[in-house]
């Protein structure tokens, strides 16, 4: 009936992937109208496709009832989160760097970072809106909180597998400090400095939206948080959407690029702990086995 | 005379292994010193800026959360939230980690893989908080809801160490099973599963750390009782050092879990196969 090239076509994964929205927006609609008959009583509210559909299209042409409209909204979150990010990765990587360079620095933060890796953002996020109160310190400091372990692990790992013989190398030929540096320390550096990033940016992003639920008065967090209040489950499911797409937008517009660009020169990049490509078409899941990496931390213990 | 010399040679003869070691043991002690020091030295710090830098309603010091704590054990608050916690977590995170692992065993073929990788992208994307309050607005402050939450955003991270496990599958095996005409079930059971379990236990673990922390958020949503619920309570009544405590005391003991129990029983069981568990 269908062909052998129906076939083909039917047992491609392309087709699996595209099916799969459709699968979704089918269970819902089935779930939709079954729960209505057989047990009206396990939910509150359950939106319609259509209803989100409307709120987003509502939103993106900036006709809303929340304070701001969509593009301010995630632009007041996006300054937060790369002020944040910022600081988290300065910071990050003067502590990492002198964890990876000397014995006793390690053994000083070793602790507190795993602390820091394994604190939940909603304890930063309610602790900070208790102390700064609203607006931008908050948000901020909490993407700080969250973001900056992840950079030390991976700054520190970095140093630790700069190749010593190069060291070794630039001593004996009696190469300056800085300029070891700049030819040895950084590009071996650069891998692990990319991973922290991407690292930093995506947690900072989950901890930001907590601490603008809690502590803030704008900002994406603070507005899904206004539709929750005002009982619209279009209106949290619709931006749930929007966050979503903006952490992958902002990681196939900005770091695969960026990533791109920067390991042109290097063929192959074997590291394992390191995180490159994490949208890659082919490299997808086997890199983001690595995503929760406070495994990094214990390996040189 | 002999044991005169002896004793007198013995301690200029040291050997090698003697002196790796000593040097060893002399680094552990340092390591050990600077450990400890940083814990004094954070405490300190924390103590000094309560009630100096920042208010001590604000901030209340180490010593006053140690308080803090036998109060509220002494109202036995805490047994009953580590319970109500401990089983939502229990719940979802069980029903999260045999569906993430299903769906990495169903992702062993190709049209699966493609079927599921949006599914697995958008959950390790998407911050827990949108699950959380999706399923509060539509459940209310039903049971059902948290666990759903839970299994969102935890399923994925079962899901990628699974599929991390299959691609290391001995090719041979699976070879040899296909030339026998082995059945899917039977070469699932026998090939797959035993090869797949330390990377579901990699999943169990980074799976928990994720689920705790969900769970919690999600009490603080839609629940009446748990240690999320305490936070919030604490919080709204600007109860510091409650708030403190219940975190503090949560967190310690979900990475007790994490770190000493879930890795020993890893090491006990996987010790035979450190090669292949993953990283």
């Amino acid at each position: 009936m269908l062909g052998h090239y129906g076939w083909r076509v039917l047992k491609s994964p392309i087709f699996a992937r595209v099916l799969f929205p459709f699968t979704m927006l089918a269970l819902w609609l089935v779930s939709l109208d079954t729960i209505e008959k057989i047990w009206p009583f396990a939910i509150d509210v359950l939106p319609t496709p259509g209803e989100v559909g409307r709120f987003m299209w509502n939103e993106l042409i900036t006709e809303t009832l929340a304070r701001r409209n969509l593009y301010e909204t995630f632009w007041i979150s996006l300054r937060r989160l790369l002020t944040g990010f910022v600081i988290a990765m300065v910071v990050g990587t003067i502590i990492g760097l002198i964890m990876g360079l000397f014995r006793a620095a390690n053994a000083f933060f070793h602790d507190w970072t795993m602390v820091l890796l394994a604190m939940p953002a909603l304890a930063w996020a309610l602790f900070n809106s208790l102390i700064f109160g609203f607006g931008d310190k908050g948000p901020i400091i909490t993407v700080i909180l969250a973001g900056i372990p992840f950079v030390i692990v991976n700054v520190r790992e970095g140093v630790r597998n700069t190749p010593r013989e190069l060291f070794d190398m630039a001593r004996s030929y009696q190469v300056p400090r800085l300029k070891t540096t700049r030819h040895v320390l950084f590009p071996s550096l650069m891998p692990f400095m990319f991973a922290a990033a991407r690292y930093c940016f995506s947690i900072g992003w989950k901890g930001l939206v907590i601490a603008e639920v809690f502590g803030g008065q704008d900002g994406a967090g603070w507005t899904i948080k206004f539709w929750y209040d005002a009982h619209r489950a279009h209106g949290v499911v619709g931006y749930a959407a929007f966050f979503v797409i903006f952490a992958i937008l902002f990681e196939r517009a900005v770091f695969e690029p960026i990533s791109k660009r920067t390991f042109r020169w290097r063929p192959n990049l074997a590291g394992a702990e390191i995180v490159e490509e994490v949208f890659d078409e082919e490299n997808t899941l086997e890199d983001f086995a690595s995503v929760p990496s406070s495994e990094m931390i214990d390996d040189n213990e | 005379m002999a044991t005169v010399t002896k004793n007198e040679t013995q301690p200029t003869r040291v050997t090698e292994e003697e002196l790796a070691k000593r040097a060893r043991r002399k680094e552990r002690f340092q390591t050990w010193f600077w450990r400890l020091l940083s814990y004094v030295v954070v405490l300190a710090i924390w103590e000094y800026c309560s009630g100096r830098v920042l208010e001590e309603a604000l901030l209340p010091g180490p010593i006053r959360v140690v308080e803090t704590f036998f109060d509220i054990w002494d109202k036995g608050k805490i047994p009953s939230a580590f319970q109500a916690t401990l089983t939502r977590i229990g719940v979802g995170f069980g029903l999260s980690f045999f569906i993430g692992a299903f769906v990495g065993i169903l992702m062993q073929s190709k049209w699966w893989a493609g079927f599921f990788k949006d599914a697995v992208l958008i959950s390790l994307a998407a911050p827990g908080l949108i699950w959380v309050l999706i399923t509060a607005i539509i459940f209310g402050n039903r049971a059902i809801g948290p666990t759903i939450a839970i299994i969102l955003t935890t399923f994925a991270l079962v899901t990628v160490n699974v599929s991390e496990g299959i691609k290391a599958i001995p090719k041979d095996l699976l070879g040899m099973s296909r030339a026998f005409h082995i059945g899917v079930v039977k070469r699932n059971r026998h090939i797959v599963i035993p090869h797949l379990a330390p990377y579901l236990f990699t999943g169990l673990r980074f799976g928990f750390s994720i689920a705790w922390k969900v769970t919690v958020l999600t009490e603080v949503f839609s629940s009446s009782k748990g240690i999320g619920f305490e936070m919030r309570i604490s919080s709204q009544l600007f109860q510091m050092d409650e708030f403190l405590t219940w975190i503090l005391l949560f967190f310690f003991f979900a990475l007790f879990l994490e770190k000493v129990v879930l890795e020993a029983i890893e090491k006990r069981y996987f010790r035979w196969r450190q090669a292949v568990t993953a990283s």
